[in-house]
């Protein structure tokens, strides 16, 4: 006889498997360093690929995997700005303020898209689509102003161009 | 090693990061299916390269070996370059590159000045070869250093080698590699570490990722001739994670290298034993920094330490240490080449070999530029990268990033090497080049680079953390219009106390970018304080819109073009005249300094607004009569003489009576306007025009005295003792001699007196061949009047280039219209006559050569280079200056033979007496010349007990919102400005014949309304 089960518990129960799956996850690649010299960023590097972000929990496994007081996990992965302690939308559009792109509008562009989205930088949208952050200089300064949103790049970005670029990715999870 | 198969042509498509964002691994796999298609896969193979440099063409190609470069590719263009080129060998015209549309194209790389004035020795295999195969980088001598260090050299030998070679460490301060390693070789230790930095945190800098992308293996190389020169077997490379694609590229080199024995226990058989591997970095800027770096390999936060101990000693985990930068260790296999001797020939004494600039910002050609230590900062900018986009002026480079410093024009001479950039305040650092152009205000530049520093201090020694934020503050309040004196001081010396305690070298440097913004521009740090200005409007808390910051009337711009869109024409007229009382003047002849900083022109073009001003003005004059203005409708009884009756003392007549002061003008010829009756001709500025503008002047109460020279008709002391003010505003109308023999001949005319007679409609025989010798509107107005007065051929010589011509470019291009020629690069030298007239004008031909004061090149004679240009009518339009003889015994003070003024009033030295206009400036624009009228209306109400505000109303015209949907705004062109066709403009009718209705709303529609942005953040 087939049990019948409820979407939202379905829902809840994948939830639950694919956390195990990534705490799992994580066990083997702490287990992979352990021992090791200085690898406690490179950890975090390869934690934070598999959540997102680093939740405390995930924190306490890398903490007690490479026996690092937890304070000093925390103390580092505060330091560095690339580790995140809260989820993130599920896009992260970043407007690159080196200094190429300062000077060719991004500022402005910063702006048009902290009112289009409607948070500050470092801030998520309510439903956690977005989340909006500077970069410091990615490098393509021949293309500035330049705003990527998660591994899309966007280069010479006009102002104008700014509501259709957020909008291609609203409601579009990938 | 198998036998590498020969194709008959490569295609290189660039992979370098700023193409892989423009799209090129769809071009590459578009030409690959293309070139499967037909068949050719086993002539012509696709290689993937790094950075070719060019990264603002991108997806670029070169089709090797012929070397064409095809730009800005699509993937739809594979088809043709496959069809055309690869198989019937026709190159692609419409893809190659051009730097203008419709202008020469460049067929080769080699041919493109971007390329031939680099010398590309580091970035030799960037571009030329796949990164992703090692056999490519073995076969352009990859690993024959490492073979010879390791078999012919011993490591002593290496690093003397190194010393030789005077290579100096790329990464900032310039310490000499072999020196380096010298000391880490002389350290006890058991173990050894060779670190790369690869930590390119300075914004504007990437040529150390080009490097990993394009070249990965060359920096193996040169660590591992650094581990067998100071005995280390384990390196590490310390990328940014920022920087995904050139992690992947070296560990990808990294997988190779191991695969053909060139990393492990056994190096290329010899015994040496050598491990690398990568580290990743987590965004912290501060890693940079050494002491910081190693802390962040050992896993710990990036917190500098103090030194000594230096890492030569005690490096990474307490060992001795060799950390150097990317670009450094990407000299070492070459140097060891090419012999030590070779490479020391290349750069200047003190700074070895080449540097790769990363050239961005304002710039035409952005991208990577390697070019010989000591190539000067002006051939940088203009040979190889273009000169500044849109033709706009260059301003300053900012070189090395957060700790580095501004290069002003004046210095575009200095050549780039170690030395000479620490000398001017600015440093190499890792070779980030950022342009910047006019547009860039230099307090809000710093503040970037302080906000930057603010963000990324560790947070470890006080001086950094609290010094750097308290400088922020500073800055932050003098970008708002709160500055007050003092600040300029206060910051300096937190600078340098902040470069003297801080404890590492992000620390010490901070303070840079402050300070060398203040060394060179402290004027604008002066306007932001004082003037509460921001010249370069930028600064958004200052200002409105930067149109009106911009206009030195302070009309409102965006007010009444939003008026016009709604086609409330005389509100918008109402406006402008609050401010300027010529509006039909200026919305005809104005240089319109409001469209430069016009922020549609970051969409596509700047908002057309004189000519919407003219719309305005004319639409009134025709229809209506003008709109009447605000009046304080009571009388002072204060008496104000004005002497000239030109657009600066007619506008500070106009408000004086306005604040119910009674001006009276003295004007010395028949009629009033200055400069916009005698100067400007007809064909520009209908006299009708004018004289509508200062009927209605009069109108308000202001009486004007014409024939009346001060110091003739009446004397200086009888109006001080007849009035209870003076405003001086008698203009710049002594015309500079040629100062060349032959002047005093026949024909030989000023401009000023050119044009006054052309005016008062004298005759004035005008030969069939006339020559204007300068370069701005007065040249362009005697040039096109002397057609108008029968000449046959009319040439204006001009010592530079049109690109410097003070002139209007639309006046320059409407006079070629009209066929006048103009001949660049020559200087007069003679007015050859016969019988005491003058026959032709004999000139020097110059060229260009180094860069002078003004930030251009000065033209030097060439010698021998001699031209006579057939004339008998000469006319000297080079420049005026004020005539002040009539002020007689008056002591006011001058500087440089123009009145001094204060200039938040127009006060001069004199009790009483006020100045304005060309005679304070020499001979400037109509606007300024309004504007100071103005500030010595409101300077003059003051001295009388007034409170200097103008009476005004126009706060009661209910001002249109902006549309609250602006997210479609769409590119549109500016409307153009009709006019009569060239063969039909006769004498002396007006040219331009202003807006249709319909276009002037549609234009005006185009304002962004950056005065609504501007309340809401304000």
């Amino acid at each position: 006889m087939q049990t019948h089960v409820c979407d939202c518990e379905q829902i809840a129960q994948d939830a639950a498997a694919t956390e195990r799956e990534l705490y799992a996850k994580l066990d083997e690649m702490i287990e992979a360093h352990r021992g090791q010299k200085g690898v406690l960023i490179q950890v975090l590097h390869k934690a934070q690929e598999l959540f997102g972000w680093l939740p405390e929990a995930v924190q306490i496994k890398v903490a007690e995997g490479l026996d690092v007081p937890l304070s000093e996990v925390h103390g580092v992965l505060t330091f560095y700005s690339f580790f995140n302690t809260v989820p993130r939308g599920k896009h992260t559009i970043r407007v690159c303020l080196g200094t190429a792109c300062y000077v060719r509008g991004g500022k402005e562009i910063l702006e048009k898209l902290q009112k289009e989205l409607k948070i500050q930088v470092g801030g998520t949208t309510e439903e956690r689509e977005f989340s909006l952050e500077i970069n410091r200089c990615v490098g393509a300064c021949g293309l500035a102003p330049v705003v990527t949103v998660g591994a899309d790049i966007y280069r010479r970005v006009k102002l104008d161009k700014i509501p259709g670029i957020v909008a291609k990715y609203k409601g579009n999870g990938a | 090693m198998t036998m590498e198969k020969l194709y008959r042509s490569h295609v290189l498509v660039c992979a370098g990061a700023g193409c892989v964002s423009s799209g090129c691994h769809a071009v590459a796999d578009a030409l690959t299916s293309e070139i499967a298609k037909h068949n050719l896969q086993d002539e012509i193979k696709v290689i993937q390269t790094g950075c070719i440099g060019t990264c603002d063409l991108g997806p670029v190609m070169v089709i090797a070996p012929e070397g064409v470069f095809y730009t800005k590719l699509k993937p739809e263009d594979a088809v043709r370059i496959v069809e055309e080129h690869l198989l019937k060998g026709r190159v692609v015209e419409d893809l190659l590159h051009t730097y203008e549309e419709g202008g020469q194209s460049f067929r080769s790389v080699d041919e493109l000045p971007f390329f031939q004035l680099q010398k590309k020795l580091v970035l030799r295999n960037c571009g030329v070869i796949d990164p992703a195969n090692i056999d490519e980088y073995i076969a352009r001598e990859g690993y024959s250093a490492l073979g010879k260090v390791l078999t012919e050299m011993t490591p002593e030998q290496v690093i003397h080698e190194m010393i030789k070679s005077g290579l100096r460490g790329r990464g900032g301060g310039g310490f000499p590699t072999g020196r380096k390693w010298q000391f880490a070789a002389a350290s006890k230790g058991d173990q050894k570490y060779v670190l790369c930095n690869a930590d390119e945190g300075d914004p504007g800098a990437f040529m150390d990722r080009s490097l990993l992308e394009g070249d990965p293996h060359a920096i193996i190389e040169g660590m591992l001739i650094a581990g067998y020169a100071i005995g280390a077997s384990i390196g590490h490379v310390y990328v940014r994670a920022e920087y995904p694609l050139a992690i992947e590229r070296l560990s990808q080199a990294l997988d190779q290298a191991r695969e053909y024995g060139l990393l492990g226990d056994n190096v290329l058989g010899t015994g040496h034993k050598f491990e690398l591997d990568i580290r990743m970095g987590a965004g912290a800027f501060v890693c940079g920094e050494e002491t910081a770096l190693m802390a962040s390999i050992e896993g710990k936060r990036g917190e500098p330490r103090p030194r000594p101990p230096f890492p030569a000693v005690s490096g990474l985990w307490e060992s001795p240490t060799v950390l150097n930068n990317v670009e450094t260790y990407a000299n070492v296999a070459m140097i060891i080449n090419m012999g030590a001797e070779e490479f020391a020939k290349i750069g200047t004494e003190k700074s070895k070999g080449t540097k790769i600039f990363a050239l961005a910002g304002a710039i035409s050609n952005t991208g990577l530029v390697e070019v010989p230590m000591g190539t000067d900062l002006g051939t940088i900018i203009y040979d190889i990268g273009g000169g500044i986009r849109g033709g706009r002026k260059f301003k300053a480079a900012q070189a090395g990033g957060p700790s580095g410093g501004c290069i002003p024009k004046e210095h575009l001479n200095v050549p780039m090497d170690y030395d000479s950039l620490i000398e001017l305040g600015a440093m190499m650092g890792s070779g980030g080049l950022i342009v910047m152009d006019e547009n860039t205000c230099m307090v809000d530049l710093a503040r970037f680079f302080l906000d930057f520093i603010q963000d990324e201090s560790c947070g470890k020694c006080t001086p950094c953390r609290v010094g750097t934020k308290r400088m922020l503050e500073i800055l932050d309040r003098i970008a708002h219009g709160d500055g007050k004196e003092g600040d300029i001081e206060l910051l300096i010396d937190l600078g340098e106390r902040i470069k003297d305690s801080a404890l590492c070298g992000l620390g010490q440097t901070a303070p840079n970018p402050v300070l060398s913004t203040l060394r060179y521009f402290r004027h604008e740090y002066e306007a932001h304080i004082r003037d509460k200005k921001c010249p370069a409007c930028v600064c958004n808390a200052m200002f409105e819109a930067p149109c009106s910051h911009t206009c030195p009337a302070g009309t409102s711009v965006p007010k009444y073009l939003s008026l016009i869109s709604n086609r409330r024409f005389s509100d918008a007229l109402r406006i402008v005249r609050d401010h300027n009382p010529f509006p039909a003047v200026c919305g005809r002849v104005c240089n319109a300094p409001c469209e430069d900083k016009c922020r549609r022109s970051q969409i596509d073009e700047p908002l057309s607004i004189r000519n919407l001003k003219r719309y305005v003005a004319d639409v009134e004059m025709k229809d209506t009569k003008m709109p009447p203005v605000k009046t304080r409708g009571t009388k002072s009884g204060k008496k104000v003489a004005i002497i000239g009756g030109g657009p600066s003392g007619l506008t500070a007549a106009y408000h004086l009576a306005r604040m119910g002061h009674t001006p009276t003008v003295f004007e010395a010829l028949p009629e009033a306007g200055g400069m916009l009756v005698w100067g400007i001709p007809e064909y520009r500025l209908p006299k009708a025009v004018l004289r509508e503008e200062i009927r209605a002047i009069e109108e308000l109460g202001v009486t004007i005295k014409c024939n009346t020279r001060v110091g003739k008709e009446i004397t200086m002391d009888a109006i001080k003792s007849g009035f209870d003010a003076v405003y001086v505003a008698t203009g710049a109308d002594k015309s500079w001699n040629l100062e060349i023999p032959g002047e005093e001949s026949e024909g030989v005319y000023d401009s000023i007196k050119f044009l006054r007679d052309a005016a008062l409609g004298e005759s004035i025989p005008v030969g069939e061949n006339v020559v204007v010798v300068g370069g701005g509107n007065a040249a362009i107005d005697a040039a096109r009047t002397s057609l108008r007065l029968g000449a046959k051929h009319v040439t204006i010589a001009y010592r530079r280039l049109r690109e410097d011509m003070p002139a209007d470019p639309y006046e320059i291009h409407e006079a070629e219209l009209e066929g006048v020629v103009v001949r660049f690069l020559v200087l007069p030298t003679e007015v050859v006559a016969e019988g005491g007239k003058a026959k032709s004008l004999r000139c020097q031909l110059l060229e260009l050569k180094e860069f002078d004061k003004s930030g251009r090149r000065s033209p030097k004679a060439i010698e021998g280079e001699v031209i006579d240009i057939p004339a008998d009518t000469v006319i000297s339009a080079i420049s005026q200056e004020p005539e002040l003889d009539f002020l007689g015994g008056n002591t006011i003070e001058t500087k440089r033979g123009k009145i001094w003024v204060d200039k938040q009033t127009g006060a001069t030295s004199a009790d009483g007496i006020f100045a304005g206009g060309d005679v304070v400036t020499g001979p400037a624009t109509v606007i300024e010349a309004i504007g100071a009228g103005i500030t010595a209306a409101q300077g003059i109400d003051r001295l009388f007990g007034g409170d200097g505000v103008i009476p005004s109303d126009i706060e009661d015209i209910v001002i249109p919102q902006p549309a609250e949907d602006v997210d479609d705004i769409v590119e549109t062109p500016r409307a153009e400005m009709p006019s009569i066709s060239v063969e039909k403009r006769n004498r002396f009718a007006e040219v331009e014949t202003g807006y249709e209705r319909d276009v002037a709303i549609r234009e005006a529609n185009r304002c962004l309304r950056c005065d609504a942005c501007n309340q809401e953040s304000r």
